[in-house]
């Protein structure tokens, strides 16, 4: 396993995962791809974690899934931001930059 | 929250179509990063490995996204229910045990719920029973009379006095309860006749039509249930009636046991206008809305303008009304609540020991537990898992409770003193099996909660511990575990401790002097019909006549008295002693007033203190004598000689002496732990009452007692073929009866203290042969260093020993603390009493020690070989 990955905290992998979603709808294994990917490789997602927080987060009416085609024509199951989900992206968006500012603030002062 | 529900139900009711879209995701993400690793160069075999890797557990991930999605619950309930069925079948021996420990605690605990829930919470069989009350002293007619007229907050009231009737004209002549009614006591209780209908109000008058209403039995077994009895005539007592109703089945007045129903004023019109004798109970019923104290304030004025009006009779007038229940469960209620208690306790104790076979069952399943947590079962869903387990459990138990309690109840019934006599059967009704659900229930989920939580923590880790050997010395103490062991031992102390004070006063009672030998007693009861003997010198004759055929029989001395000693009918009359000052017209002493006839004092073996008995002389035309009891001379002549004082009855002008010739010892007439009233014993032939019409003889034989009988009815018989004979029983059982209330106590607690003791008992050994089982190797090292059997057994005994003194210590404490409840249960003993608590201490700590040894002797014969191969 590479060593310069990092486990997520906890609650972070909503925030992302509503992040990802609010480009546009994808599946599950896309949504850990993107995050892979934009994250240039630090964050990776356990697969074991990102289902169950799909469906939490489906059950909670962040985002709605539907059954579509992917790109190599094969029947995958795409989740999408709703209304409801976009509002609270921006509480958590929010929330954790106010976190982090204050975190790095402490980090370069103290 | 809406939408959140509308999921759950959705992925609950649509579950395979979610089961397979959840497939289809799951494997749709596999294949596509197995494509991604092909891509990148690898073979399918090695990227089908590495995703498989990464990707962990499915089932765990699958469970989680189920778990996710909120549809898990039931689902897993009934896996859960599956699989513990499958489990406890394989393992018969714990099932047995657990069941057996439930069913026990929770069968006891049912069994008294039964009577509880008859005796105290059932509701009275009349409508709106709330808005019944009962007078606690009994009254006259004219009393109820007046107090009806006078007060307005009753809807109705009424009054009822059971007499022996004799039923005649039907073969042999049988004794039946006669209920001398007022017109106002079915409405009162508010019940309708089911044939035809009650006596009314203007029939209840002197000179009234002889009308008679049947109970249910008495229209059964003597009428034949016949449909069309109204009308018919019958004998009672001489006299005939006309049936006009019969009473519903289920139908008993609320105390008195009653076969025909009469009016007062027709069937006893001697009695009905004496205002003075208060022999009526009477029940009232309020109108609705109308508050006991206002009633109770009604009733207090009444009382006042009748003692106004009758101050002879009437002076002390205090009536005091109280809710019917109340009057009827008064008595009993705190025995029970008692017994509620103690059983509680026995519960608590098998709930104890049901958790340590679960916790000693995690630790031997452990092995199983691991490797399901290994494959992802997370701890809360072990937990769940287990619970299930232990509810299931306990339902079970609680059905084999159900069945124990059946026996239980069955074995109560047989047991059941005087106050519950009237409780013919005990059934189980939707309130009892609704207590054995809930009671099952909770202990499964609480006694199961408490080792499931504590062996997910730290049990199950130091048990592995202890299996790795890495602990260095190998002890377990689970606290969890000693806490219960010294927790079922104190409980069980309690219950020992209510049990022998118990023991101890009943012991005292039944060795109190009754003042009478009862051995080889026999008692029969006998009333003269009042038309046929309407004369003293007739009834005189009839008794002479009988007693001296009865004593012409060879091995047979036999006397007769009004009422027994013991057997609870009580006539009082007030006394006036010549030569004292006298006192205010109702304000004499009152004393307890006896006729016999024959040599009663030597065939009850009751002592002649002073002066002498009676002989054959005293008799009618000749002087008027008495013999008083020693508390008569206690009481009222303090410091003087009875012997030739005289006395008479008060408000008896002129006056006729009756001269004291002797004192006779104290007998406890009212019961074996009541203080003796003063009594005056005076010749059936010297009798100036002629409504003293009843008797009770009293014969010493040691002959059987089964032909005396029959040769005894036989001379009755042809003395008068018309006259029942009753109240056949020895004086031992007449003894007996009389503490069966006491006995019944300490009956049930014993066995529950018994039941509390082995189970406490059964807790202790397992426990420390549980240690002894997880020390085994350590045991072996330690003999094979050339530990002693004195060092093994010390090692093994200690901590069961320190258990179970700390248990002992907080049990005598709690007892101390609790059996001040007891008190009232009490006969000159006190709770407190240091001999029984000592004795109860020091019979649980041999228990305990037995417990502790019997384990710890198998310690002894570990082999160091043995127990080091079992590495």
């Amino acid at each position: 396993m590479p060593s310069r990955s990092i486990d997520l905290p906890q609650g972070t992998l909503d925030l992302l995962i509503l992040r990802t979603l609010s480009l546009e709808p994808l599946h599950g294994w896309a949504v850990s791809e993107r995050i892979q990917q934009i994250s240039s490789d630090v964050l990776r997602v356990q697969q074991g974690s990102l289902y169950p927080a799909l469906h939490r987060l489906e059950r909670r009416g962040w985002i709605k899934a539907r059954w579509g085609t992917s790109e190599n024509n094969r029947k995958a199951k795409f989740y999408e931001i709703t209304r409801a989900g976009r509002r609270q992206l921006e509480i958590e968006q929010d929330a954790w930059q106010k976190l982090t500012a204050a975190v790095s603030q402490i980090l370069e002062t103290a | 929250m809406l939408h959140d529900l509308l999921f759950r139900l959705r992925t609950v009711t649509r579950r395979r179509a979610a089961e397979n879209e959840l497939d289809d995701e799951l494997r749709f993400h596999l294949e596509q990063q197995v494509d991604k690793y092909v891509q990148s160069g690898m073979t399918e075999a090695e990227a089908m490995r590495r995703a498989r890797l990464e990707f962990g557990g499915l089932d765990q991930v699958k469970d989680e996204c189920r778990e996710a999605r909120g549809i898990s619950f039931v689902e897993s309930m009934v896996q859960d229910l599956h699989y513990s069925v499958r489990t406890l079948l394989h393992s018969p021996a714990f099932t047995a045990c657990a069941v057996l420990t439930l069913a026990l605690g929770i069968g006891a605990n049912t069994a008294i719920f039964s009577v509880v829930n008859r005796v105290l919470l059932n509701p009275l069989p009349y409508p709106n029973p709330q808005e019944l009350l009962a007078a606690r002293q009994n009254d006259s007619p004219p009393n109820l009379r007046d107090m009806q007229r006078q007060t307005h907050a009753f809807a109705s009231s009424g009054g009822v006095n059971i007499s022996p009737m004799d039923f005649t004209g039907n073969g042999e002549p049988v004794r039946v309860h006669g209920a001398y009614i007022d017109a106002g006591l079915l409405a009162t209780l508010g019940v309708q006749p089911m044939l035809g209908r009650w006596i009314s109000a203007d029939e209840d008058v002197k000179g009234g039509p002889r009308n008679v209403v049947l109970s249910y039995p008495f229209w059964r077994d003597f009428m034949g249930a016949d449909p069309h009895v109204l009308g018919r005539a019958i004998r009672l007592s001489d006299k005939t009636y006309t049936v006009i109703g019969v009473m519903p089945r289920n139908f008993t007045l609320p105390r008195e046991l009653a076969d025909v129903f009469i009016s007062l004023w027709v069937g006893y019109p001697e009695a009905a206008p004496d205002r003075g004798v208060h022999f009526m109970h009477t029940y009232w019923r309020l109108k609705p809305g109308v508050p006991l104290t206002q009633a109770q304030a009604e009733i207090a004025q009444a009382d006042h303008r009748l003692a106004e009006a009758f101050p002879d009779t009437e002076r002390e007038r205090a009536t005091v009304l109280m809710p019917l229940h109340e009057l009827l469960v008064g008595d009993v209620r705190p025995a029970l609540l008692i017994l509620v208690g103690a059983v509680g306790l026995v519960l608590l104790i098998a709930c104890a020991n049901f958790a340590m076979l679960l916790m000693a069952r995690a630790v031997t399943r452990q092995r199983e537990l691991m490797i399901r947590a290994s494959l992802g079962a997370r701890n809360g869903r072990l937990i769940r898992q287990r619970l299930t387990e232990s509810t299931l459990l306990a339902l079970v138990g609680g059905a084999a409770g159900l069945l124990a309690a059946k026996v239980g109840t069955t074995l109560l019934l047989a047991l059941r003193p005087a106050e519950l006599r009237r409780l013919d059967a005990i059934p189980m009704d939707a309130r009892v099996f609704l207590f054995v659900f809930a009671i099952s229930l909770l202990t499964g989920l609480l006694f199961g909660l408490l080792p499931a939580w504590s062996a997910s923590r730290g049990d199950i880790a130091e048990a592995l511990r202890e299996n790795e050997r890495t602990t260095a010395t190998g002890v377990s103490r689970s606290p969890l575990r000693s806490f219960l062991v010294t927790a079922e031992l104190a409980l069980a102390l309690i219950l020992l401790a209510g049990a022998g004070l118990l023991i101890k006063g009943f012991l005292r009672l039944r060795s109190v002097d009754p003042g009478f030998n009862p051995a080889n007693v026999i008692t029969m009861y006998l009333q003269l019909p009042g038309t046929r003997y309407p004369q003293i010198p007739l009834q005189t004759n009839f008794r002479r006549e009988l007693l001296a055929r009865i004593n012409s029989f060879p091995g047979v001395e036999a006397a007769m008295i009004t009422d027994l000693p013991l057997a609870g009918n009580y006539v009082g009359h007030r006394v006036v002693i010549d030569g004292q000052p006298t006192r205010a017209v109702g304000s004499e002493p009152e004393v307890q007033t006896l006729s016999v006839m024959g040599n009663y004092f030597g065939v009850m073996q009751i002592p002649i203190r002073a002066g002498r008995d009676f002989h054959s002389m005293d008799r009618e035309q000749q002087p008027l004598v008495a013999i008083v009891n020693e508390t008569f001379v206690r009481q009222l002549l303090p410091g003087q000689n009875p012997i030739g004082l005289r006395i008479d009855w008060a408000g008896n002008e002129p006056h006729e002496w009756m001269t004291i010739i002797g004192v006779a010892g104290d007998v406890k007439d009212s019961g074996l732990n009541q203080p003796v009233d003063p009594g005056v014993y005076a010749p059936f032939s010297q009798n100036d009452e002629a409504w003293r019409k009843w008797m009770t003889l009293v014969i010493r034989t040691r002959l059987t007692v089964a032909g005396l009988v029959e040769d005894v009815k036989k001379q009755v018989w042809s003395l008068d073929s018309q006259i029942p004979v009753s109240g056949i029983q020895s004086m031992d059982d007449l003894l007996a009866l009389s503490v069966a209330q006491q006995r019944f106590n300490m009956l049930l607690l014993g066995s529950f203290a018994a039941l509390a003791v082995a189970l406490a008992g059964v807790g202790t050994y397992g426990m420390v042969a549980y240690r002894v089982n997880q020390r085994t190797h350590e045991i072996g090292v330690y003999v094979a260093l050339g530990a002693q059997q004195r060092d093994v057994l010390r090692l093994v005994m200690k901590d069961g020993v320190k258990l179970g003194l700390l248990g002992i210590v907080l049990g005598l404490a709690g007892a101390i603390a609790r059996t001040r409840v007891m008190a009232s249960l009490l006969f000159e003993v006190k709770p407190t009493d240091p001999a029984t608590l000592i004795g109860v201490a020091l019979l649980l700590a041999a228990v305990a020690m037995l417990a502790c040894y019997m384990p710890a002797r198998r310690a002894l014969s570990i082999h160091p070989m043995t127990a080091l191969r079992r590495e």
